[in-house]
């Protein structure tokens, strides 16, 4: 059973059935035992992909001030999408007359040292709760357990969760990356006829949510015989690196049927090459890069896993409180408030540009 | 007679068809006069309407310009006031921006240190991928940015170098704000019950602010929504003025919508304001200028027409009335003139003329025997000529009057006429005839009494119908040879002084 940031789960698993009853859509929303909805194709699913339309819960904070500590992977845009959601949740609290203030920092590139410097920091100061968007759930599952164990309040964020059985409170955000990679690849091998040479972008390296979409990936691949994964390459979330990588995957396989992006940043970079080339490789990938979303209407992506950062932030923030006022999983919030995410394809991509970045095609 | 009512039928005619033509004249005159009015103001409204948008566009873009000025100058202030805070912790930098918004009205105001870490009043984060012109090492000079955020919203960011500015112990890099593009689309908003459209562009006819340009443009890119609707040299000087930022305006159709769009550069930014009305909207404010000429006109006409048609009847009814009084005058003229041609004029009685006409009638009866009670009494004056003579033709007039009211009292039930100067005769029918013994008895003893008193003396004689008479003349004759007999009694009475 999906679990919602709005504590109606239920409700919202219904109406996705209706939805897909009714309209034949697909959506493809994970749930946390690892069930996926198909997407729908409607414009209706496409508005749902991001939830802008947030209120908060009728939880009433304890303090009227609250000091956070957030860090994330890397300095990204994919990360400023949630920032937004943050922001309005502050903003709510404010007319509330809670005053949030935090720190929202990262890297300029992913690195599980730094994160781990940031939070050790983080927690010399005095947060009432401290975020990590988790970069290495190796690395930084036992730093999280060790401030957890310290009386350090920490939650986890955004698409990276720490290692099953870590100590952190809650996490917020996507639970179903394997999911998620499952699905764009199932599309792309629809979309060649379940034969041809793929090649994987994975992003950073040690990332969970990056290394278990092409882990998805790898075992979708894995069930039709007449595909084959020629290349699985690591671009460090970097649009620059993915564009490269991808020329030179092109240079050893012209040949190439498909890629695999499993992040925000490697569509655009494969994109580009693949443009450059006229290369027909089939593009699938991840979240809302204006310009991704610009090569999706164009048809050289041909679809995209569309997260909810907007709501991954707002909830974040909610959540910090309930958190800081010592509560724990439960009635309040859930262990792993999950956020949707909805595949979309050319005839969304128009719709999504408008409400994501107001560009009117 | 037949003259005059073709006088009256044309004058009636005339007054009619002329009305008519004035009516139609009047009508043809304010119909040309409406058509003038409306192709003059056309012709004004459009050269006005030219003006008017191009200074509401000017007008508009200076107070964005305004807005970006005063929004500068605000951000110099708050820096000078960061610089003498003398702020040491993250706590008190938070404090200060806090003040800086209250004291200098900024709203999402923020510095930026040299590592492009971004400090607002309730958030720290690293901000070179959510704002561009972090992406430069170093700011020369104020940046205006648009900025598109994840979500739709559209800001405007505003950004000024902090060369000198050391907060914390840190170099500073700069400082900046973000305006909502939605709230400057608010400060623009025209009260004019959306007679025209605004928005603001990007030098690629990127709609900037959301806002609906008409229906036909819509919040779509405004150089590819007129490339259709525009001559191919207009529409491409129309993008080289966008892009290099110069004002200008274009009428364009769509259909039947025809419109008149006036685009103005934003001083200091990328945008060009453009401001667009409907000819419709034009039109019909014209129309309602014209319909209240035309509603005037045809008041007029209505006035006119009820005039012209109120005089009309008035003057159908004077003719009717003035016809109706001349051919009553004309009957009673007639009854006049066939009076006085069967009547006496001495003594009211009918004449020898109105005897005749009788006679005539009669003799048919006669003739057909369809009457069988009919007698006639013939009667003359005596001494009639004697008193002429004697005492003068009035006495004599008076003596006829006399003897002719003696006759028609004695025979009340019959027609009496004045057939000679003092001859009278009495036509008797009906009761007239069965009284008639009765009433001759009485006039004679009347008579011969008047003998004595040297009173009017008429001889009277007297025959009935008889079967054999084939005309009234017969029995008349009879009457008449009877009356001279009588009238030889009556003198030969008078002689002998007695009886």
């Amino acid at each position: 059973m999906q679990v919602h940031s709005k504590g109606k789960n239920g409700i919202a698993a219904a109406m996705a059935a209706v939805l897909m009853l009714t309209a034949g859509i697909a959506v493809f929303a994970e749930t946390e035992s690892g069930e996926s909805r198909t997407a729908a194709g409607k414009a209706e699913s496409v508005r749902s992909a991001v939830d802008f339309d947030h209120e908060l819960d009728s939880y009433v904070p304890e303090k009227d001030h609250y000091n956070f500590y957030f860090t994330y992977k890397t300095v990204h845009s994919w990360w400023d999408a949630v920032a937004l959601g943050m922001e309005e949740a502050q903003r709510q609290f404010l007319d509330k007359g809670v005053t949030i203030t935090y720190e929202y920092m990262a890297p300029d590139g992913a690195s599980a040292e730094d994160q781990t410097r940031r939070l050790l920091s983080a927690q010399r100061r005095d947060y009432d709760v401290i975020g990590v968007d988790v970069a290495d759930e190796g690395v930084i599952s036992p730093v999280l357990d060790e401030m957890a164990d310290s009386g350090t309040k920490v939650m986890t964020f955004s698409s990276s969760d720490a290692a099953d059985g870590c100590k952190r409170i809650a996490y917020v955000g996507n639970t179903h990356n394997y999911q998620d990679g499952v699905d764009l690849t199932e599309a792309l091998c629809k979309k060649l006829d379940y034969r041809g040479k793929v090649a994987i972008l994975v992003g950073s390296e040690g990332a969970p949510c990056h290394e278990d979409r092409a882990r998805g990936a790898r075992d979708t691949i894995a069930g039709y015989d007449e595909m084959e994964i020629v290349a699985s390459e690591y671009d460090m979330d970097s649009v620059d690196l993915a564009y490269d990588l991808t020329l030179e995957i092109l240079k050893d396989h012209p040949d190439l049927d498909g890629i695999v992006c499993c992040n925000m940043s490697n569509p655009v970079g494969a994109a580009r090459a693949i443009t450059e080339k006229g290369s027909g490789a089939v593009i699938v990938g991840m979240d809302h890069d204006e310009e991704a979303l610009r090569y999706l209407n164009d048809g050289v992506i041909y679809c995209l896993g569309v997260q909810d950062c907007y709501s991954i932030g707002f909830d974040t923030i909610q959540v910090a409180v309930k958190i800081a006022d010592g509560n724990l999983p439960g009635a309040l919030f859930p262990e792993k408030t999950d956020e949707i995410t909805t595949v979309i394809y050319q005839k969304d991509a128009a719709l999504m540009l408008e409400l994501l970045y107001g560009e009117i095609l | 007679m037949k003259k005059k009512q073709i006088t009256n039928k044309t004058i009636l005619l005339t007054a009619i068809i002329g009305s008519l033509l004035v009516v139609g004249m009047v009508t043809a005159f304010s119909i040309w006069s409406s058509r003038q009015t409306i192709a003059a103001t056309e012709e004004a409204v459009s050269t006005v309407s030219s003006f008017y948008l191009e200074a509401m566009a000017d007008r508009r873009a200076k107070i964005v310009t305004n807005l970006i000025n005063n929004e500068f100058s605000q951000m110099e202030k708050a820096l000078s006031y960061i610089e003498d805070e003398g702020i040491e912790s993250q706590e008190e930098l938070r404090g200060t921006l806090g003040r800086i918004k209250e004291l200098l009205s900024l709203n999402h105001f923020a510095l930026v240190d040299e590592d492009d870490i971004v400090y607002t009043q309730y958030t720290t984060y690293t901000g070179r991928t959510r704002h561009a012109f972090l992406s430069e090492k170093q700011l020369d000079g104020p940046i205006v940015d648009t900025v598109s955020l994840y979500g739709s919203s559209k800001q405007l960011c505003l950004a000024i170098p902090a060369p000198d500015l050391f907060v914390m112990g840190k170099p500073f890099k700069a400082c900046f704000v973000q305006i909502d593009i939605k709230d400057i689309v608010d400060l623009l908003a025209p009260d004019d019950q959306g007679a025209t459209y605004f928005g603001i562009y990007s030098k690629n006819g990127g709609n900037l602010s959301g806002t609906e340009l008409g229906p036909v443009i819509s919040h779509h890119n405004l150089l590819d929504s007129i490339k259709g609707l525009l001559p191919e040299d207009v529409w491409k000087e129309t993008c080289d003025r966008f892009a290099k930022g110069e004002s200008g305006s274009v009428m364009f159709s769509s259909g039947k919508v025809k419109g008149m769009l006036c685009y103005d550069p934003v001083q200091g930014t990328d945008w060009e304001l453009a401001v667009l009305i409907h000819e419709s909207v034009i039109l019909d404010q014209i129309r309602d200028i014209s319909e209240n000429n035309l509603t005037a006109s045809r008041n007029q006409i209505l006035c006119t027409l009820v005039t012209v048609l109120l005089l009309a009847l008035v003057l159908l009814l004077e003719l009717r009335a003035m016809a109706r009084g001349r051919l009553e005058k004309e009957k009673e003229t007639s009854r006049t003139f066939r009076h006085m041609a069967i009547t006496d004029s001495l003594t009211g009685v009918r004449n020898k003329h109105a005897y005749s006409g009788n006679e005539a009638a009669l003799n048919q009866l006669i003739q057909k025997k369809e009457i069988q009670k009919l007698a006639v009494v013939v009667c003359d004056i005596n001494g009639l000529k004697c008193v002429n003579d004697t005492r003068g033709h009035a006495a004599g007039d008076q003596l006829i009057k006399d003897a002719c009211a003696l006759i028609c009292e004695s025979f009340a039930h019959g027609a009496v006429f004045r057939i000679g100067g003092d001859e009278f005769a009495v036509l008797l029918q009906g009761k007239g005839y069965d009284t008639m013994m009765d009433d001759i008895g009485a006039l004679n003893r009347q008579i011969e009494a008047n003998m004595k008193e040297n009173a009017v003396v008429i001889s009277i004689g007297w025959s009935v119908l008889e079967p054999e008479d084939q005309k009234l003349r017969d029995v008349f004759e009879r009457a008449d040879q009877m009356m001279y007999k009588r009238k030889k009694e009556l003198k030969a009475m008078a002689e002998s002084g007695g009886e």
